[in-house]
């Protein structure tokens, strides 16, 4: 997995009509929220709660793909469908650490685009 | 203005879902991120799009589109539900449950906007047929109600063209109509004939209009050959009002016909025994009969009441149907509030 995050501003914006005021908010409001989905992720692996992990990875998953976030999207798609089936959350500690580096980089995709 | 009612437990989603439908134009956005509240103002007010997500925690959109649909009213509001491109099953299910369309994540603009107004303009069409078909059914309940008071009108006039030509009074009119009215509601008549025997017992003597005036205005007693022609106002007033579509001038038909029978078969003009005179005729009879016993008439004095009530009495099972002066009696109270209400001079009114 890359290191940088390259936004796919155009696709984004192409989704949203060219409207850039809702892509403003939207990414206001994830970076904002990041941390949040962070901790969610935490703590349904801390607590060892599979069907949790499932919708927290479902959550993210739309985040991402929102974001047009193809690879972060791909990843907590993984996360999710085998979460979804399985009975602990002990073989997804790797899993959750690269979604939560996505998402930051994500974060720090949005901040370098709003000059944040 | 459509309220367009987004329900997702993220508020990025709700965000962005909420900035759609307001570039939408006349559209009001109300968010939910918790389904159950959604439900709960759903009770009380009526959305004209709902957009909504599958997976929630505590209520699925599954769940929620079930529980919508099980609303008294909300079966015909269209629902687009937000699922992921990967949940082909959920989309089956949800189609079951009574999702109208699907919205894919990540949500673009141009399919929101198109499906959102695809579902808006559905929802506009039934509301204006719905609107229309009460439209209508309001349209004809007042020009029903507009004929049927046309209808009474006549009736009323054709009454006082009888009265004309005749000693009585409208207020006599009025009040043997709501005797007659009384001894159907005592009888236990179905609502609809004590209506109908209300607006009908007036035309009982529209007949008269037929008889000459030198036996009609006569002030001395009838030799037995006018009377007989004074009888005949029983069978003109049959064929004036008989053949006619309205159920209020068929009643009137019979009455004029039968309120001169009597019980035991001494009345005229068919000499009906008994169940053989029909029931509005037997009611209109003691109505009628005890209304001019108790009215003054240039020719006589009034009777008191008490003693028009002996007469009924004693005419029970001869001139009157027993059971019809048995309710007439029991309803004694309601019989003097009706002879207190309608005064001589006054109008008439139905």
């Amino acid at each position: 997995m890359s290191e940088r995050l390259v936004l796919d501003k155009a696709t984004i914006l192409d989704r949203l009509g060219g409207d850039e005021e809702i892509f403003t908010v939207m990414a206001d409001m994830y970076l904002q929220d990041c941390d949040n989905y962070c901790r969610e992720l935490d703590s349904a692996l801390g607590d060892d709660d599979a069907p949790r992990l499932y919708r927290e990875a479902h959550t993210v998953k739309g985040l991402l793909a929102t974001f047009a976030d193809d690879a972060g999207t791909a990843l907590a798609s993984d996360l999710e469908q085998r979460a979804k089936v399985a009975a602990s959350t002990a073989g997804f500690v790797a899993e959750v650490a690269a979604l939560k580096a996505r998402m930051s980089l994500l974060a720090d995709a949005l901040r370098q685009d709003g000059g944040g | 203005m459509h309220t367009v009612l987004i329900i997702d437990d993220n508020d990025i989603n709700l965000t962005l879902a909420k900035a759609l439908v307001q570039r939408l134009g006349d559209c009001q956005p109300l968010t939910f991120d918790r389904p159950r509240e959604a439900l709960e103002w759903c009770r009380a007010n009526e959305a004209d799009l709902v957009v909504v997500d599958y997976m929630m925690p505590d209520m699925d959109g599954l769940q929620f589109i079930a529980a919508f649909r099980a609303l008294p009213g909300r079966e015909d509001i269209p629902i687009l539900m937000v699922t992921a491109n990967d949940q082909r099953d959920i989309r089956y299910e949800a189609l079951e449950g009574g999702a109208n369309d699907f919205l894919n994540k990540p949500i673009d603009r141009v399919e929101f906007s198109a499906r959102a107004r695809n579902m808006l303009a559905l929802r506009s069409s039934r509301k204006f047929l719905a609107d229309r078909a009460h439209h209508l059914e309001v349209l004809v309940e007042e020009r029903t109600a507009a004929i049927r008071e046309r209808e009474k009108e006549l009736i009323v006039r054709i009454s006082r063209a009888a009265e004309f030509r005749d000693p009585e009074t409208g207020a006599h009119i009025q009040r043997m109509a709501h005797y007659s009215h009384l001894i159907a509601q005592t009888l236990g008549l179905p609502e609809r004939d004590c209506r109908l025997i209300l607006e009908a017992a007036p035309m009982h003597d529209v007949g008269k209009i037929g008889i000459p005036d030198y036996i009609l205005l006569k002030p001395g007693r009838l030799t037995p050959e006018e009377f007989e022609i004074m009888k005949g106002h029983a069978r003109l007033g049959y064929e004036l009002l008989t053949g006619s579509g309205s159920a209020v001038l068929q009643a009137g038909a019979q009455i004029a016909c039968s309120h001169h029978e009597k019980f035991d078969g001494s009345g005229y003009p068919g000499g009906l025994v008994g169940p053989a005179i029909p029931l509005f005729g037997r009611i209109v009879a003691v109505a009628d009969v005890f209304d001019a016993l108790t009215s003054e008439r240039p020719y006589k004095k009034a009777w008191s009441l008490d003693d028009a009530a002996k007469f009924l009495r004693d005419g029970a099972g001869k001139h009157f149907d027993p059971d019809c002066v048995e309710a007439f009696l029991r309803s004694w109270e309601q019989a003097l509030a009706i002879h207190q209400r309608f005064r001589d001079a006054e109008e008439p009114v139905f």
